[in-house]
Protein backbone atom coordinates (compact mmCIF):
# COMPACT_ATOMS: atom_id res chain seq x y z
CA UNK A 1 0.00 0.00 0.00
CA UNK A 2 1.33 3.30 -1.24
CA UNK A 3 1.47 5.53 1.83
CA UNK A 4 1.78 9.48 0.81
CA UNK A 5 2.56 12.17 3.60
CA UNK A 6 1.16 15.22 3.42
CA UNK A 7 4.08 17.16 2.37
CA UNK A 8 4.51 14.90 -0.65
CA UNK A 9 0.85 15.51 -1.45
CA UNK A 10 1.10 18.92 -1.72
CA UNK A 11 4.24 18.59 -3.60
CA UNK A 12 2.54 16.30 -6.00
CA UNK A 13 -1.05 18.67 -6.26
CA UNK A 14 1.88 21.71 -7.21
CA UNK A 15 3.51 19.87 -9.65
CA UNK A 16 0.05 18.53 -11.23
CA UNK A 17 -0.98 22.24 -11.24
CA UNK A 18 1.95 23.94 -12.79
CA UNK A 19 1.83 20.99 -15.60
CA UNK A 20 -2.13 21.75 -16.18
CA UNK A 21 -0.93 25.63 -16.56
CA UNK A 22 2.19 24.69 -18.54
CA UNK A 23 -0.61 22.47 -20.84
CA UNK A 24 -2.49 24.91 -22.60
CA UNK A 25 0.44 26.59 -24.05
CA UNK A 26 1.96 23.78 -25.56
CA UNK A 27 -1.13 22.95 -26.81
CA UNK A 28 -1.45 26.64 -28.64
CA UNK A 29 1.81 26.21 -29.71
CA UNK A 30 1.01 22.77 -31.47
CA UNK A 31 -1.61 24.38 -32.86
CA UNK A 32 -0.02 27.38 -34.09
CA UNK A 33 2.35 25.27 -36.25
CA UNK A 34 -0.28 22.73 -38.03
CA UNK A 35 -2.47 24.39 -41.03
CA UNK A 36 -5.04 26.81 -40.80
CA UNK A 37 -8.57 25.63 -41.20
CA UNK A 38 -9.62 26.06 -44.94
CA UNK A 39 -13.78 26.34 -44.31
CA UNK A 40 -13.69 24.14 -47.28
CA UNK A 41 -14.03 20.57 -48.30
CA UNK A 42 -13.22 19.24 -51.99
CA UNK A 43 -13.64 16.04 -53.61
CA UNK A 44 -13.21 13.98 -56.84
CA UNK A 45 -17.03 13.11 -58.69
CA UNK A 46 -18.23 11.67 -62.11
CA UNK A 47 -21.11 11.80 -64.01
CA UNK A 48 -20.89 7.81 -64.14
CA UNK A 49 -19.57 5.99 -61.59
CA UNK A 50 -18.76 3.16 -64.68
CA UNK A 51 -16.50 4.03 -67.40
CA UNK A 52 -17.02 2.23 -70.52
CA UNK A 53 -15.28 3.52 -74.13
CA UNK A 54 -18.18 4.46 -75.87
CA UNK A 55 -19.54 6.96 -73.22
CA UNK A 56 -17.87 10.58 -73.01
CA UNK A 57 -16.91 10.99 -69.29
CA UNK A 58 -17.38 14.30 -67.09
CA UNK A 59 -16.10 14.55 -63.57
CA UNK A 60 -16.41 16.99 -61.24
CA UNK A 61 -14.47 18.78 -59.07
CA UNK A 62 -16.73 19.52 -55.96
CA UNK A 63 -16.29 22.28 -53.52
CA UNK A 64 -17.71 22.72 -49.66
CA UNK A 65 -17.64 25.89 -48.51
CA UNK A 66 -18.76 27.20 -45.27
CA UNK A 67 -20.90 29.93 -44.96
CA UNK A 68 -19.98 33.44 -46.08
CA UNK A 69 -16.28 31.48 -47.61
CA UNK A 70 -16.00 31.47 -50.97
CA UNK A 71 -13.78 30.46 -54.01
CA UNK A 72 -12.96 32.11 -57.54
CA UNK A 73 -13.96 32.42 -60.70
CA UNK A 74 -11.72 31.91 -63.95
CA UNK A 75 -11.04 35.47 -63.90
CA UNK A 76 -10.98 36.39 -59.93
CA UNK A 77 -11.43 40.16 -60.49
CA UNK A 78 -9.52 43.17 -58.51
CA UNK A 79 -8.57 40.24 -55.72
CA UNK A 80 -8.01 36.10 -55.15
CA UNK A 81 -6.83 33.19 -57.65
CA UNK A 82 -9.08 30.88 -59.52
CA UNK A 83 -8.49 27.09 -58.73
CA UNK A 84 -5.94 25.04 -60.58
CA UNK A 85 -6.31 21.11 -61.10
CA UNK A 86 -3.47 19.49 -61.89
CA UNK A 87 -4.61 15.68 -63.33
CA UNK A 88 -3.03 12.27 -62.75
CA UNK A 89 -4.61 9.65 -65.11
CA UNK A 90 -4.01 6.99 -66.86
CA UNK A 91 -2.58 6.56 -70.21
CA UNK A 92 -4.80 7.10 -73.03
CA UNK A 93 -6.78 9.71 -70.90
CA UNK A 94 -6.66 13.42 -71.20
CA UNK A 95 -8.42 16.13 -69.27
CA UNK A 96 -10.11 19.03 -70.79
CA UNK A 97 -10.78 22.54 -69.79
CA UNK A 98 -13.07 22.82 -66.58
CA UNK A 99 -16.25 24.30 -67.18
CA UNK A 100 -17.03 27.66 -64.96
CA UNK A 101 -21.00 27.87 -63.75
CA UNK A 102 -22.00 31.37 -64.16
CA UNK A 103 -20.22 33.39 -61.23
CA UNK A 104 -21.42 36.02 -58.77
CA UNK A 105 -20.10 39.31 -57.91
CA UNK A 106 -18.64 39.53 -54.29
CA UNK A 107 -16.98 41.54 -52.16
CA UNK A 108 -17.98 45.23 -52.06
CA UNK A 109 -16.96 49.47 -52.23
CA UNK A 110 -13.93 50.06 -54.34
CA UNK A 111 -13.05 45.92 -54.79
CA UNK A 112 -15.08 43.31 -56.46
CA UNK A 113 -14.23 39.84 -57.21
CA UNK A 114 -15.57 37.33 -58.72
CA UNK A 115 -16.79 33.55 -57.69
CA UNK A 116 -19.16 31.26 -55.65
CA UNK A 117 -20.06 31.07 -52.35
CA UNK A 118 -21.46 27.39 -50.96
CA UNK A 119 -20.53 25.04 -53.45
CA UNK A 120 -19.11 25.35 -56.70
CA UNK A 121 -18.94 22.27 -59.19
CA UNK A 122 -16.21 22.47 -61.88
CA UNK A 123 -17.24 20.01 -64.42
CA UNK A 124 -14.19 18.94 -66.50
CA UNK A 125 -14.58 16.39 -69.71
CA UNK A 126 -11.98 13.56 -69.77
CA UNK A 127 -11.04 12.31 -73.15
CA UNK A 128 -10.69 8.13 -72.81
CA UNK A 129 -9.06 5.59 -74.93
CA UNK A 130 -10.98 5.05 -78.39
CA UNK A 131 -10.02 1.62 -78.26
CA UNK A 132 -11.10 -0.77 -75.71
CA UNK A 133 -8.10 -1.81 -73.63
CA UNK A 134 -9.44 -2.06 -70.67
CA UNK A 135 -11.36 -5.24 -69.49
CA UNK A 136 -14.54 -5.17 -67.79
CA UNK A 137 -13.32 -6.41 -64.26
CA UNK A 138 -10.53 -3.01 -64.46
CA UNK A 139 -11.20 -0.24 -62.31
CA UNK A 140 -10.10 3.05 -63.66
CA UNK A 141 -8.03 5.40 -61.24
CA UNK A 142 -8.24 9.58 -61.63
CA UNK A 143 -6.07 11.74 -58.81
CA UNK A 144 -6.47 15.29 -59.18
CA UNK A 145 -4.23 17.76 -56.96
CA UNK A 146 -6.27 21.10 -56.31
CA UNK A 147 -4.45 24.08 -55.32
CA UNK A 148 -7.17 26.77 -54.60
CA UNK A 149 -7.62 29.95 -52.28
CA UNK A 150 -10.65 30.00 -49.91
CA UNK A 151 -11.43 33.59 -48.38
CA UNK A 152 -14.16 35.46 -46.92
CA UNK A 153 -12.83 38.74 -44.58
CA UNK A 154 -9.28 36.98 -45.01
CA UNK A 155 -7.99 34.35 -47.31
CA UNK A 156 -6.64 30.58 -47.07
CA UNK A 157 -4.49 28.82 -49.37
CA UNK A 158 -5.40 25.34 -49.70
CA UNK A 159 -5.14 22.76 -51.73
CA UNK A 160 -6.25 19.06 -51.98
CA UNK A 161 -5.49 15.54 -53.05
CA UNK A 162 -8.18 13.38 -54.65
CA UNK A 163 -8.69 10.14 -55.88
CA UNK A 164 -11.60 8.56 -57.83
CA UNK A 165 -11.67 5.12 -58.66
CA UNK A 166 -14.24 4.29 -61.48
CA UNK A 167 -15.25 0.29 -62.31
CA UNK A 168 -15.56 -0.42 -66.35
CA UNK A 169 -18.53 -1.59 -66.81
CA UNK A 170 -21.61 -1.95 -69.42
CA UNK A 171 -23.03 1.63 -69.62
CA UNK A 172 -26.72 2.18 -68.42
CA UNK A 173 -25.25 2.54 -64.71
CA UNK A 174 -26.22 5.55 -62.54
CA UNK A 175 -24.35 8.08 -60.25
CA UNK A 176 -25.15 9.09 -57.33
CA UNK A 177 -24.34 12.47 -58.53
CA UNK A 178 -26.49 13.32 -61.60
CA UNK A 179 -28.63 16.08 -59.50
CA UNK A 180 -25.28 17.82 -59.35
CA UNK A 181 -24.26 17.76 -62.53
CA UNK A 182 -27.72 19.02 -63.79
CA UNK A 183 -27.56 21.79 -61.33
CA UNK A 184 -23.83 23.27 -62.28
CA UNK A 185 -24.64 22.17 -66.18
CA UNK A 186 -27.75 24.77 -65.88
CA UNK A 187 -25.28 27.51 -64.65
CA UNK A 188 -23.36 27.32 -67.14
CA UNK A 189 -23.11 30.33 -69.68
CA UNK A 190 -25.08 29.26 -73.01
CA UNK A 191 -23.39 30.47 -76.15
CA UNK A 192 -25.19 34.02 -77.16
CA UNK A 193 -28.15 33.57 -79.69
CA UNK A 194 -26.61 33.59 -83.20
CA UNK A 195 -29.93 36.28 -83.80
CA UNK A 196 -28.37 38.30 -81.82
CA UNK A 197 -25.78 40.87 -82.85
CA UNK A 198 -23.63 42.52 -80.73
CA UNK A 199 -20.94 44.99 -81.03
CA UNK A 200 -19.05 46.68 -78.53
CA UNK A 201 -17.61 50.75 -78.99
CA UNK A 202 -14.86 52.12 -77.21
CA UNK A 203 -14.86 55.90 -76.05
CA UNK A 204 -11.71 57.09 -73.63
CA UNK A 205 -13.23 55.96 -70.81
CA UNK A 206 -15.64 53.55 -71.37
CA UNK A 207 -16.54 50.17 -73.78
CA UNK A 208 -20.57 50.65 -74.28
CA UNK A 209 -21.65 46.77 -75.02
CA UNK A 210 -24.65 46.71 -77.59
CA UNK A 211 -26.90 43.92 -77.98
CA UNK A 212 -29.31 44.33 -80.76
CA UNK A 213 -32.37 41.68 -81.56
CA UNK A 214 -32.02 40.64 -77.88
CA UNK A 215 -34.74 39.32 -75.91
CA UNK A 216 -35.90 42.45 -73.42
CA UNK A 217 -34.49 41.96 -70.18
CA UNK A 218 -34.82 44.63 -66.77
CA UNK A 219 -31.10 44.34 -65.82
CA UNK A 220 -27.65 43.26 -67.11
CA UNK A 221 -24.53 42.28 -65.45
CA UNK A 222 -21.19 41.64 -67.31
CA UNK A 223 -18.43 39.74 -66.39
CA UNK A 224 -15.58 40.11 -68.37
CA UNK A 225 -12.83 37.16 -69.27
CA UNK A 226 -9.91 39.09 -68.95
CA UNK A 227 -8.29 40.87 -65.99
CA UNK A 228 -7.77 45.12 -66.17
CA UNK A 229 -10.19 45.42 -68.96
CA UNK A 230 -13.07 47.00 -67.55
CA UNK A 231 -13.18 48.78 -63.83
CA UNK A 232 -14.78 45.80 -61.92
CA UNK A 233 -16.26 48.53 -59.11
CA UNK A 234 -17.77 50.60 -61.13
CA UNK A 235 -21.65 50.57 -62.03
CA UNK A 236 -22.74 49.10 -65.26
CA UNK A 237 -25.21 51.69 -66.59
CA UNK A 238 -28.00 49.92 -68.28
CA UNK A 239 -30.31 51.26 -71.12
CA UNK A 240 -32.99 48.49 -73.20
CA UNK A 241 -35.43 48.92 -75.73
CA UNK A 242 -37.98 46.12 -76.00
CA UNK A 243 -35.11 44.33 -78.61
CA UNK A 244 -32.00 45.69 -77.60
CA UNK A 245 -30.00 46.29 -74.67
CA UNK A 246 -26.81 48.54 -73.83
CA UNK A 247 -24.30 48.50 -70.76
CA UNK A 248 -21.45 50.96 -70.33
CA UNK A 249 -18.28 49.27 -68.61
CA UNK A 250 -15.81 51.89 -67.09
CA UNK A 251 -12.56 50.95 -68.49
CA UNK A 252 -9.84 49.95 -66.07
CA UNK A 253 -6.56 52.17 -64.84
CA UNK A 254 -4.39 49.08 -65.57
CA UNK A 255 -5.42 49.23 -69.56
CA UNK A 256 -2.82 49.80 -71.47
CA UNK A 257 -3.12 48.03 -74.82
CA UNK A 258 -7.15 47.96 -76.26
CA UNK A 259 -8.21 44.56 -76.79
CA UNK A 260 -10.13 43.83 -80.12
CA UNK A 261 -12.58 41.46 -78.98
CA UNK A 262 -13.97 42.25 -75.32
CA UNK A 263 -15.39 38.71 -74.27
CA UNK A 264 -16.93 37.36 -70.76
CA UNK A 265 -20.47 36.32 -69.91
CA UNK A 266 -23.57 38.43 -69.70
CA UNK A 267 -26.17 37.93 -67.35
CA UNK A 268 -29.89 39.39 -67.87
CA UNK A 269 -32.40 39.52 -65.24
CA UNK A 270 -29.76 37.36 -62.83
CA UNK A 271 -30.77 34.15 -64.49
CA UNK A 272 -30.16 34.11 -68.07
CA UNK A 273 -26.66 33.85 -68.82
CA UNK A 274 -24.55 34.08 -71.84
CA UNK A 275 -21.17 33.89 -73.44
CA UNK A 276 -20.53 37.01 -75.69
CA UNK A 277 -17.49 38.22 -77.90
CA UNK A 278 -17.79 41.54 -78.70
CA UNK A 279 -15.73 43.28 -81.59
CA UNK A 280 -14.59 46.73 -80.16
CA UNK A 281 -14.62 49.46 -82.87
CA UNK A 282 -13.15 52.80 -81.63
CA UNK A 283 -15.33 56.01 -81.75
CA UNK B 1 -24.19 87.62 -67.35
CA UNK B 2 -21.94 87.44 -64.10
CA UNK B 3 -24.48 84.34 -63.24
CA UNK B 4 -23.68 82.38 -66.53
CA UNK B 5 -20.12 82.80 -65.86
CA UNK B 6 -19.89 82.06 -62.27
CA UNK B 7 -22.05 78.89 -63.08
CA UNK B 8 -20.02 77.65 -65.95
CA UNK B 9 -16.89 78.23 -64.08
CA UNK B 10 -18.85 76.23 -61.40
CA UNK B 11 -19.37 73.21 -64.34
CA UNK B 12 -15.93 73.24 -65.78
CA UNK B 13 -14.54 73.13 -62.20
CA UNK B 14 -17.16 69.89 -61.17
CA UNK B 15 -16.28 68.10 -64.47
CA UNK B 16 -12.17 68.38 -64.26
CA UNK B 17 -12.87 67.10 -60.59
CA UNK B 18 -15.16 64.53 -62.17
CA UNK B 19 -12.40 63.55 -64.79
CA UNK B 20 -9.64 63.86 -61.78
CA UNK B 21 -11.57 60.91 -60.16
CA UNK B 22 -11.70 59.26 -62.75
CA UNK B 23 -8.91 57.79 -63.26
CA UNK B 24 -7.21 57.23 -59.33
CA UNK B 25 -3.55 56.55 -60.96
CA UNK B 26 -3.24 55.57 -64.42
CA UNK B 27 0.71 55.43 -65.61
CA UNK B 28 1.42 58.20 -67.80
CA UNK B 29 -0.76 60.73 -65.34
CA UNK B 30 0.83 62.01 -62.30
CA UNK B 31 0.78 60.44 -59.39
CA UNK B 32 -1.70 61.69 -56.68
CA UNK B 33 -0.25 63.73 -54.16
CA UNK B 34 -0.49 61.77 -50.51
CA UNK B 35 0.13 63.12 -47.10
CA UNK B 36 0.45 60.89 -44.47
CA UNK B 37 2.20 59.77 -40.84
CA UNK B 38 4.78 56.92 -40.28
CA UNK B 39 5.37 54.62 -37.61
CA UNK B 40 7.85 57.26 -35.84
CA UNK B 41 5.40 59.68 -36.11
CA UNK B 42 7.01 61.73 -39.51
CA UNK B 43 4.76 63.26 -41.92
CA UNK B 44 5.20 62.17 -45.89
CA UNK B 45 3.71 63.61 -48.99
CA UNK B 46 4.38 62.49 -52.21
CA UNK B 47 6.41 66.33 -53.06
CA UNK B 48 8.79 65.62 -50.45
CA UNK B 49 10.44 63.18 -52.91
CA UNK B 50 10.63 65.63 -56.28
CA UNK B 51 14.02 64.27 -57.99
CA UNK B 52 14.01 60.41 -56.80
CA UNK B 53 12.06 57.39 -57.93
CA UNK B 54 9.48 56.41 -55.24
CA UNK B 55 7.99 52.93 -54.67
CA UNK B 56 4.60 52.44 -52.70
CA UNK B 57 4.46 48.85 -51.48
CA UNK B 58 0.60 47.79 -50.11
CA UNK B 59 1.28 45.38 -47.15
CA UNK B 60 -0.96 42.98 -44.75
CA UNK B 61 1.14 40.90 -42.77
CA UNK B 62 -1.81 38.52 -42.39
CA UNK B 63 -1.89 38.12 -46.36
CA UNK B 64 -0.74 34.48 -47.73
CA UNK B 65 0.66 36.59 -50.84
CA UNK B 66 2.31 39.13 -48.34
CA UNK B 67 3.60 36.39 -46.74
CA UNK B 68 5.22 34.50 -49.92
CA UNK B 69 7.51 37.75 -49.85
CA UNK B 70 8.33 38.40 -46.82
CA UNK B 71 8.83 35.13 -45.63
CA UNK B 72 10.85 33.95 -48.23
CA UNK B 73 13.05 37.31 -47.75
CA UNK B 74 12.26 38.27 -51.31
CA UNK B 75 10.42 41.77 -50.72
CA UNK B 76 13.26 42.45 -48.01
CA UNK B 77 16.16 42.15 -50.52
CA UNK B 78 14.47 44.11 -53.17
CA UNK B 79 14.05 46.91 -50.35
CA UNK B 80 18.04 46.54 -49.59
CA UNK B 81 18.20 46.43 -53.25
CA UNK B 82 16.62 49.67 -54.40
CA UNK B 83 17.01 52.12 -51.26
CA UNK B 84 21.16 51.41 -51.95
CA UNK B 85 20.31 52.99 -55.29
CA UNK B 86 18.79 55.93 -54.11
CA UNK B 87 15.25 54.70 -54.84
CA UNK B 88 12.58 56.02 -52.18
CA UNK B 89 10.52 52.64 -50.44
CA UNK B 90 7.58 53.54 -48.60
CA UNK B 91 5.44 50.47 -47.14
CA UNK B 92 2.07 51.30 -46.55
CA UNK B 93 -0.97 49.77 -44.71
CA UNK B 94 -4.44 50.43 -45.55
CA UNK B 95 -6.30 47.69 -42.99
CA UNK B 96 -8.60 49.31 -41.02
CA UNK B 97 -9.17 49.10 -37.32
CA UNK B 98 -10.64 45.36 -36.45
CA UNK B 99 -9.50 44.30 -39.80
CA UNK B 100 -6.63 41.82 -40.63
CA UNK B 101 -3.28 43.41 -41.04
CA UNK B 102 -4.20 46.70 -38.51
CA UNK B 103 -1.21 47.33 -36.82
CA UNK B 104 -0.46 50.16 -34.31
CA UNK B 105 3.22 52.34 -34.72
CA UNK B 106 5.10 50.13 -32.25
CA UNK B 107 3.75 46.95 -33.55
CA UNK B 108 5.30 47.45 -36.95
CA UNK B 109 8.25 49.04 -35.96
CA UNK B 110 9.31 45.91 -34.12
CA UNK B 111 7.51 43.53 -37.16
CA UNK B 112 10.24 45.63 -39.66
CA UNK B 113 12.69 44.56 -37.28
CA UNK B 114 11.83 40.87 -36.79
CA UNK B 115 11.38 40.29 -40.22
CA UNK B 116 14.46 42.67 -41.29
CA UNK B 117 12.56 44.86 -43.83
CA UNK B 118 14.19 47.64 -45.50
CA UNK B 119 11.87 50.16 -46.14
CA UNK B 120 12.67 53.93 -45.88
CA UNK B 121 9.37 54.25 -44.28
CA UNK B 122 6.16 52.36 -43.26
CA UNK B 123 3.32 54.81 -43.80
CA UNK B 124 0.27 54.05 -41.70
CA UNK B 125 -3.18 55.00 -43.35
CA UNK B 126 -6.14 53.09 -41.09
CA UNK B 127 -8.90 55.45 -42.99
CA UNK B 128 -7.62 54.03 -46.38
CA UNK B 129 -7.12 57.61 -48.05
CA UNK B 130 -3.85 56.25 -49.56
CA UNK B 131 -5.08 53.51 -50.44
CA UNK B 132 -8.05 55.03 -52.23
CA UNK B 133 -6.42 57.54 -53.60
CA UNK B 134 -4.10 55.29 -55.46
CA UNK B 135 -7.00 52.66 -55.81
CA UNK B 136 -4.79 49.84 -54.32
CA UNK B 137 -6.47 46.75 -54.65
CA UNK B 138 -4.20 43.99 -53.48
CA UNK B 139 -1.79 43.34 -50.74
CA UNK B 140 1.06 43.52 -52.45
CA UNK B 141 -0.07 45.84 -54.99
CA UNK B 142 3.33 48.01 -56.51
CA UNK B 143 3.44 51.40 -57.45
CA UNK B 144 6.62 53.71 -58.84
CA UNK B 145 6.73 57.22 -59.60
CA UNK B 146 9.32 58.79 -61.18
CA UNK B 147 11.98 62.36 -60.17
CA UNK B 148 9.11 64.42 -62.27
CA UNK B 149 6.16 62.82 -60.04
CA UNK B 150 4.69 60.62 -63.21
CA UNK B 151 3.08 56.98 -62.49
CA UNK B 152 5.62 54.90 -64.55
CA UNK B 153 4.20 51.35 -62.68
CA UNK B 154 0.83 50.11 -61.54
CA UNK B 155 0.55 46.29 -60.88
CA UNK B 156 1.98 43.19 -59.49
CA UNK B 157 5.04 42.74 -57.87
CA UNK B 158 5.93 39.50 -60.07
CA UNK B 159 4.64 37.35 -63.32
CA UNK B 160 3.85 34.30 -60.46
CA UNK B 161 0.54 35.78 -59.07
CA UNK B 162 0.57 32.78 -56.41
CA UNK B 163 1.07 32.61 -52.56
CA UNK B 164 4.00 29.66 -53.11
CA UNK B 165 7.13 31.19 -52.06
CA UNK B 166 8.72 28.38 -54.77
CA UNK B 167 7.24 30.54 -57.63
CA UNK B 168 9.76 33.51 -57.10
CA UNK B 169 13.17 32.13 -58.03
CA UNK B 170 11.55 31.58 -61.40
CA UNK B 171 9.24 34.72 -61.71
CA UNK B 172 10.08 37.90 -64.05
CA UNK B 173 10.02 40.48 -60.93
CA UNK B 174 7.94 43.95 -62.79
CA UNK B 175 9.62 46.10 -60.07
CA UNK B 176 12.91 45.43 -60.31
CA UNK B 177 12.59 45.09 -64.13
CA UNK B 178 10.68 48.93 -64.28
CA UNK B 179 12.97 50.07 -62.43
CA UNK B 180 16.29 49.02 -63.88
CA UNK B 181 14.84 50.54 -67.14
CA UNK B 182 13.59 53.51 -65.58
CA UNK B 183 17.15 54.53 -63.87
CA UNK B 184 18.95 53.61 -67.26
CA UNK B 185 16.34 56.44 -68.74
CA UNK B 186 14.82 54.29 -70.63
CA UNK B 187 10.64 53.63 -70.78
CA UNK B 188 9.05 50.63 -68.75
CA UNK B 189 8.03 48.13 -70.81
CA UNK B 190 5.32 46.36 -68.69
CA UNK B 191 3.77 49.46 -67.10
CA UNK B 192 0.89 48.02 -65.86
CA UNK B 193 0.07 44.38 -64.81
CA UNK B 194 -3.21 43.13 -62.83
CA UNK B 195 -1.52 43.30 -59.25
CA UNK B 196 -2.73 40.29 -57.28
CA UNK B 197 -3.17 39.52 -53.47
CA UNK B 198 -5.86 39.52 -51.09
CA UNK B 199 -8.18 42.53 -50.94
CA UNK B 200 -7.22 46.05 -49.20
CA UNK B 201 -8.79 45.49 -45.57
CA UNK B 202 -10.49 49.17 -46.29
CA UNK B 203 -13.29 50.60 -43.57
CA UNK B 204 -16.59 49.24 -45.14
Amino acid sequence: MMFVSHSQRSLLLFRLSTLLLVAPFVASVARAETTPPTHSRVELIADQDSKSPNHPLSVGVLFHLDPGWHVYWQNAGDSGEPPKIQWMLPSGFRAGSPQWPTPSRLGSGTIIDYGYENQLLLIVPIETPKTSQLSHEQRVQLAAAVKYLVCRDICVPAKASLTLSLPVAASGQSSEWPALFRQARAQLPKPAPKTWSISAQSSQDHFILSVHNSTSAKSATFFPLEPSVIENSAPQAFTATKDSLQLTLKKSDQLMKQPAVLKGVLVLDGNRSYEIAARIASK
Amino acid sequence: MKRIFALSTALVLLLMLGISLAWAARVGDAAPNFTATDTNGQTHKLSDYAGKFLVLEWHNRGCPYTQKHYNSGNMERLQREWTARGVVWLTIISSAPGKQGYVTAADENAYVKQVNAAPSAVLLDPTGTVGHLYDAKTTPHMFIINPQGILIYNGAIDDKPTSDPSDISSAKNYVSLALTEALAGKSVTTPTTRPYGCSVKYPD
